[in-house]
């Protein structure tokens, strides 16, 4: 796997600076735009563990990023936190409209591949790895998902889940030493 | 989201996270951390990677500035424009109730002396009948009822003068009435005239009359006697005149029976005494006699001369009620005087003043009604923000 392990950077300037026209505007969303659509994305596959259902509800939150995107209020914290507060409303909406019509579009076991290049050492740990984070709650798998596939700092992740920063620190530390005992027991 | 409490954090924990950063960033980490680094490290190399396909896709999207497509859009897009299509439903009906709660606001300060009048006179109005029993009860006793109305223009058109009569079963009660009404200066001839017709049919008579006329002011007064059986149609009538309006009525009511029976039984008495006294006469032999009963006689014709005429003048206040109507011309706010007569700077100062007042004032009304109203949508608005996070909280949990 050959994808870079540095959180997106690039994004701190808001959406809403004061400008004259609305072509400013336009290039800070698409530079948030292209800057977040994969880690958007991951995140929300995570979450969902549906590769189809991520792409409408990433979609969807850029939409509405675009359309709320004068509303945006720096003051109340980084656009990309924002923006994640979009996908993360959106995502949840998904999921609840799953509970009510009771379906699972994939299997969580489907998400387990083996990659290319592993050892088999490797590709056994890959696999207990993947195995524990598909018997995550989907509280925790958020965690995961906004940390190692958002890229997002702790502070980012607290901004997203509305807690503290430390409050998002303990959490993911537990979340990942609930992976750890699992991985081991399995292992 | 479960909120935790713990701040400061555990160092462990600190330490724990940083060594997680660290290995995200590419660096070293204490071999404690070793498998925790090794996990971090597969998670993060587990990304989900974007399809390309959906990547041309959203970049299309995104440079079309996801203008509308013809094909169908995601299914929340529906949903969306059902909460904006719910959301200018609400906003429509808030503001027609505050148009209407504005409204009625201004109709009541505008109309308050009216409606506390009209609810005054039923109230005086059932208060009487009480004691106008009581009153034909007891041996001789007068009730009166007076009733006012504000007097201020435009508050006349629901009011009625009421219409109170005691019970006059096996009772002589003599009825008045007064009835004071306003109208234009120049409608006072006009309702002279229909105070006539009234009064004509109800077959009443007008005892006297008079009326003035002519410039701003005017009046008129009318002694009216009518028969007591059409008072009560007759006030209903006069307190509904075309170009009239009432301003306050009384009513007036007298218990009379007790003087009515004296005066029946001091009746017989006389002529029984006269029966008798010719009897006597008839039997008188000496002139004495006959003159002394000739007197006594001419005597008890008298008093019966008296008492019939004290029995008919009874007759006729119990027959017929006396009832004064007054009509006095309404007062009409005269034009601010303007000394240059036409249209000045001073002039033009007081109508902007006034149109700013008005305008002041129908904003203040708009607003105080508009507060409540958007508050309370607000209030829904917090609170079905506060149930949506909550369920979506709970998708969470239930997964």
């Amino acid at each position: 796997m050959d994808h870079p392990l540095v959180r997106s950077v690039g994004v701190t300037e808001t959406l809403t600076r004061t400008s004259s026209s609305g072509t400013e505007s336009w290039e800070r969303f698409e530079e948030l735009y292209r800057s977040c659509r994969d880690d958007v994305y991951a995140y929300v596959c995570t979450l969902l563990r549906d590769p189809a259902a991520a792409e409408d509800i990433t979609a969807l939150a850029f939409e509405r990023a675009y359309r709320r995107r004068r509303t945006f209020d720096r003051r109340r914290g980084e656009e990309r936190a924002w923006l994640f507060g979009i996908a993360r409303n959106a995502a949840l909406d998904e999921l609840r409209r799953r509970q009510r019509t009771a379906t699972l579009a994939t299997d969580p076991e489907d998400m387990a591949e083996v990659q290319e290049g592993d050892g088999a050492e490797v590709a056994l740990r890959r696999t207990a790895v993947q195995t524990a984070l598909s018997k995550l709650p989907a509280r925790e798998r958020e965690i995961i998902a906004l940390k190692f596939h958002a890229g997002m700092s702790n502070a980012e992740l607290a901004r997203v889940l509305g807690v503290s920063e430390s409050n998002a620190g303990t959490l993911l530390y537990r979340t990942m030493e609930k992976l750890r005992k699992a991985c081991n027991a399995s292992a | 989201m479960r909120v935790l409490d713990q701040d400061p954090i555990d160092p462990e924990i600190v330490a724990t996270l940083d060594a997680i950063d660290a290995t995200l960033a590419g660096e070293s980490v204490d071999a404690q951390y070793a498998e925790l680094a090794e996990i971090a490290l597969l998670l993060a190399s587990d990304r989900p990677q974007t399809p390309s396909e959906f990547v041309r896709s959203m970049d299309e999207r995104v440079e079309r500035r996801f203008a509308p497509r013809p094909t169908a859009g995601p299914p929340r897009r529906n949903r969306s424009l059902l909460w904006q299509s719910m959301g200018a439903l609400v906003a429509g009906v808030a503001l027609i109730v505050a148009i209407v709660v504005a409204t009625g606001g201004a109709h009541l300060s505008g109309g308050s002396s009216a409606s506390s009048s009209s609810a005054s006179l039923p109230l005086s109005g059932a208060a009487v009948p009480r004691a106008a029993a009581s009153s034909a009860a007891a041996s001789s006793s007068e009730t009166s009822t007076t009733a006012a109305a504000a007097s201020s223009a435009g508050t006349y058109g629901s009011l009625t003068a009421p219409i109170v009569q005691p019970p006059t079963t096996g009772r002589k009660v003599v009825q008045s009435a007064q009835l004071n009404l306003t109208a234009a200066p120049n409608r006072i001839d006009a309702v002279a005239q229909e105070v006539y017709d009234v009064v004509g049919e109800v077959n009443g008579i007008v005892t006297s009359s008079s009326i003035t006329q002519g410039g701003p002011t005017g009046s008129a007064n009318f002694q009216l006697s009518i028969p007591s059986a059409s008072l009560g149609p007759a006030m209903t009538r006069l307190s509904s005149l075309s170009y009239a309006q009432i301003v306050s009525s009384t009513n007036n009511s007298q218990d009379i029976t007790n003087q009515y029976n004296a005066t029946t039984a001091a009746l017989a008495d006389a002529r029984a005494l006269r029966t008798s006294l010719l009897k006597q006469l008839a039997n008188a032999v000496t002139t004495e006699q006959v003159d002394s009963l000739t007197a006594q006689i001419h005597d008890a014709e008298a008093s019966i001369s008296s008492d019939l005429a004290t029995l008919g003048k009874l007759n006729q206040q119990v027959n017929f009620s006396q009832l004064q109507v007054t009509i006095n011309a309404r007062a009409v706010p005269t034009p601010v005087a303007h000394k240059s007569g036409g249209f000045g700077i001073g002039r033009a100062a007081h109508d902007a003043g006034r149109v700013l007042t008005v305008t002041a004032g129908g904003a203040l009304i708009t607003i105080a009604a508009l507060i409540p109203v958007g508050l309370l949508v607000a209030l829904a608005w917090w609170v079905g923000a506060a149930i949506r996070r909550r369920r979506r909280e709970h998708a969470l949990d239930s997964v």
